[in-house]
């Protein structure tokens, strides 16, 4: 689950600023035991869904998701949230992407034992917690 | 020894005052809980697996597996559904029920919360009715249970609307510095606010340690101990006197009656580690005390010869008028940071649009928030404008986190008959007993309240000096869940309820519920002091009788 594809789409979803993006917090991590665990029954759909993003940048601009540039990035996934894809998707795109959002945000913001919010970064940034936890 | 005065069902608001006084009283009880006790670890930390947000699982029970209910949507389609699902509506299931997770919001219903049909009429369609008892002879109970348990509050604030006769035995949370936004903005608009009533421990009190102030008081246990509830407060006096006997593990399958139709006692499966094993005890009573889905659910259950249709259910009442609270909410950024990291975070209240609002039936608190864990503020309080990711959105996470103000409030519903409770005819769970299955809604009178309340939470936002304001209202649903209640309503006519004032079941000397299912309505406020109060006066009831 840690492809190339699958970090660059999280780091879209929750990019790097001054705080870690959502890769560098660990949120593949998260994702890849969230998905032989609680969500091991759709680990087949979102498998699918990842390898449809690709397919689509593949399709729109010839060259794989994770060497498009920002922008490129952000508005095709802006496109597939509201379902407007260009190629043939085995899956409907719009509802795995609202649950690629929703578990990308789930482990970037929940309590670091989960896996994707390490050093509870997330925390520090928003001001639940002031300091780092060890 | 299997034959006992009284067994009870339940261990939660109700479950354990009961066995509480009667076992006080020198009476022997069995008490059984069909989850079991579970420690501070136990409950643990998961801010995806909790009673407040439960995405993948819950920390409170009933277990994920082998408990389902099934859900009628108003469109007609039923579906299974697990215990952490919303549709499910549940409460938790372990020692202390749903006290030992709660926020612990220590409300007492207003005196117009008892004589709701007198004081609106009845809407088409609706089953609104006045209580068979007001407030006054609830009065010296809801103390009670505010000193028994251990209630923090100011009370003078509202004493012009909700009269009380002595203060609470603990001072109220301190504010936070929402709360001086918050009350400055109500005077400005002319409505009465009060600190908000909590079952915590602003000081030492019963034994028990003060609160710590940390983050994580509703859907969680408490590190210090200091919210009290059943599970530490009246089930250990209960357990002290050694005539209370608590089997947990314990699901009741039947409440059984014998040749004559009378009440005899319970069939219960019970699970010590390794098959479950089916019991029965005998006792002069038998109190249902499962919640208000649990214990319709068991009455519909016990069905006989004699009771076709289930026990006290002669007039088709059992399980009807469904109801919780719809939560309208209303968020604002503040221009300062409001965030202070110290909890409970619930401090201030208006009570000024619980009644009298022209063109309203009822109406509800409004109140600040418990402190929310960050994804529960993503799921939760997140602007419908906003981007749901990118670095808009978290930017906006990064920068409004501690300033985005919040209040929130419980609005009375009007009870409709078709919400309701009812057994499945196929489903059924790990033991082989049909489950529930939830339908129908409240009555739309409620959105019109909630609507109310919406836009009054906005306007308390705008006067509070919020930059941005937006708000929320969910429509009309069936509601239940933590505050569920009514389905088997307390009244004098058996044809339109299910137990008389007492909580004794019409026609059955020997067998009472005693919990919120006997709300008849469920005020404008978090229900479980009131859930407590008639606890207490049922149960005194009860010990006379046995």
């Amino acid at each position: 689950m840690n492809s190339e594809v699958l970090r660059a789409v999280v780091d879209c979803l929750i990019p790097a600023d001054d705080f870690p993006g959502a890769y560098e917090a660990g949120v593949c991590d998260y994702l890849e035991r969230l998905l032989q665990t609680d969500l091991a029954h759709q680990a087949e759909f979102f498998r699918a869904g990842i390898e449809a993003i690709e397919a689509e940048a593949l399709g729109r601009f010839d060259k794989p998701f994770a060497y498009l540039s920002a922008s490129e990035q952000s508005s095709m996934l802006a496109a597939i949230e509201s379902g407007a894809v260009e190629t043939s998707w085995p899956i409907p795109p719009a509802c795995f992407f609202e649950m690629l959002v929703n578990t990308t945000i789930e482990g970037y913001y929940s309590e670091p034992q989960q896996g994707g919010n390490r050093g509870a970064i997330s925390w520090v940034m928003t001001g639940f917690e002031e300091q780092l936890d060890s | 020894m299997n034959h006992y005065d009284a067994i009870i069902i339940g261990t939660g608001a109700a479950g354990g005052i009961v066995a509480c006084v009667l076992s006080e009283a020198g009476k022997h009880v069995l008490l059984l809980e069909r989850g079991s006790c579970l420690s501070f670890a136990d409950v643990g930390r998961d801010h995806l697996r909790n009673q407040r947000l439960a995405i993948y699982g819950h920390n409170a029970g009933p277990d994920v597996n082998g408990n389902p209910r099934v859900f009628v949507d108003p469109q007609g389609r039923s579906r299974i559904v697990k215990p952490y699902e919303l549709d499910y509506h549940n409460n938790a299931a372990c020692v202390g029920g749903g006290t030992r997770v709660y926020g612990a919001q220590a409300w007492r219903f207003h005196p117009d919360d008892f004589r709701m049909a007198t004081k609106y009429g009845v809407p088409e369609g609706s089953s609104l009715a006045d209580w068979p008892i007001s407030y006054e002879t609830l009065e010296p109970f809801y103390e009670r249970a505010e000193w028994e348990l251990g209630a923090a509050g100011n009370g003078d604030s509202i004493q012009h609307q909700i009269p009380r006769k002595r203060n609470y035995p603990l001072p109220p949370v301190g504010p936070s510095p929402q709360t001086v936004a918050l009350q400055n903005a109500a005077r400005q608009l002319g409505w009465v606010t009060t600190p908000v009533p909590l079952f915590i421990n602003t000081e030492p009190y019963g034994g028990r340690a003060a609160c710590i102030k940390c983050k994580y008081c509703v859907g969680f246990a408490c590190p210090t101990d200091a919210k009290n509830g059943s599970q530490n407060t009246v089930i250990q006096r209960a357990l002290a006197t050694g005539t209370c006997e608590l089997k947990t593990s314990a699901v009741v399958e039947t409440i059984d009656t014998d040749e004559r139709g009378n009440v005899s006692g319970v069939s219960y499966f019970e699970n010590n580690g390794g098959k479950p094993q089916r019991q029965t005890a005998r006792a002069k009573m038998v109190i249902v005390s499962g919640g208000a889905i649990e214990s319709a659910r068991l009455l519909l259950n016990s069905r006989s010869a004699l009771h076709p249709a289930g026990l006290g259910n002669e007039h088709d009442q059992v399980g009807r008028n469904l109801q919780g609270h719809l939560y309208p909410r209303a968020y604002g950024i503040s221009p300062t940071k409001i965030f202070d990291g110290v909890g409970p975070g619930v401090t201030i209240a208006t009570t000024q649009f619980n009644h009298n609002n022209p063109g309203i039936i009822g109406g509800g608190m409004l109140a600040d928030d418990f402190i929310k864990p960050p994804i529960d503020f993503w799921y939760d309080s997140l602007p419908p404008d906003l981007p749901r990711w990118g670095i808009e959105n978290k930017r906006f996470m990064r920068e409004n986190y501690t300033r985005v103000m919040h209040v929130r409030g419980p609005v009375q519903d009007i009870p409709s008959p078709e919400g309701r409770v009812t057994v499945d005819a196929t489903v059924r769970d790990q033991w082989g007993i049909p489950v529930a299955r939830l339908s129908g809604t409240t009555h739309r009178a409620t959105v019109e309240a909630a609507e109310f309340l919406r836009q009054r939470g906005e306007e308390w936002m705008r006067v509070s000096g919020c930059d941005k304001v937006w708000s929320a209202q969910p429509g009309l649903i069936l509601s239940g869940r933590q505050h569920q209640a009514g389905t088997c309503r307390m009244g004098s006519d058996p044809k339109s309820s299910v137990t008389d004032e007492w909580g004794r079941v019409h026609q059955h000397n020997n067998l009472f519920v005693v919990d919120g299912s006997l709300h008849v309505t469920n005020g404008g406020f978090n229900p479980v002091l009131t859930i407590m109060a008639l606890a207490f006066r049922g149960a005194e009831f009860i010990a006379r009788a046995i």
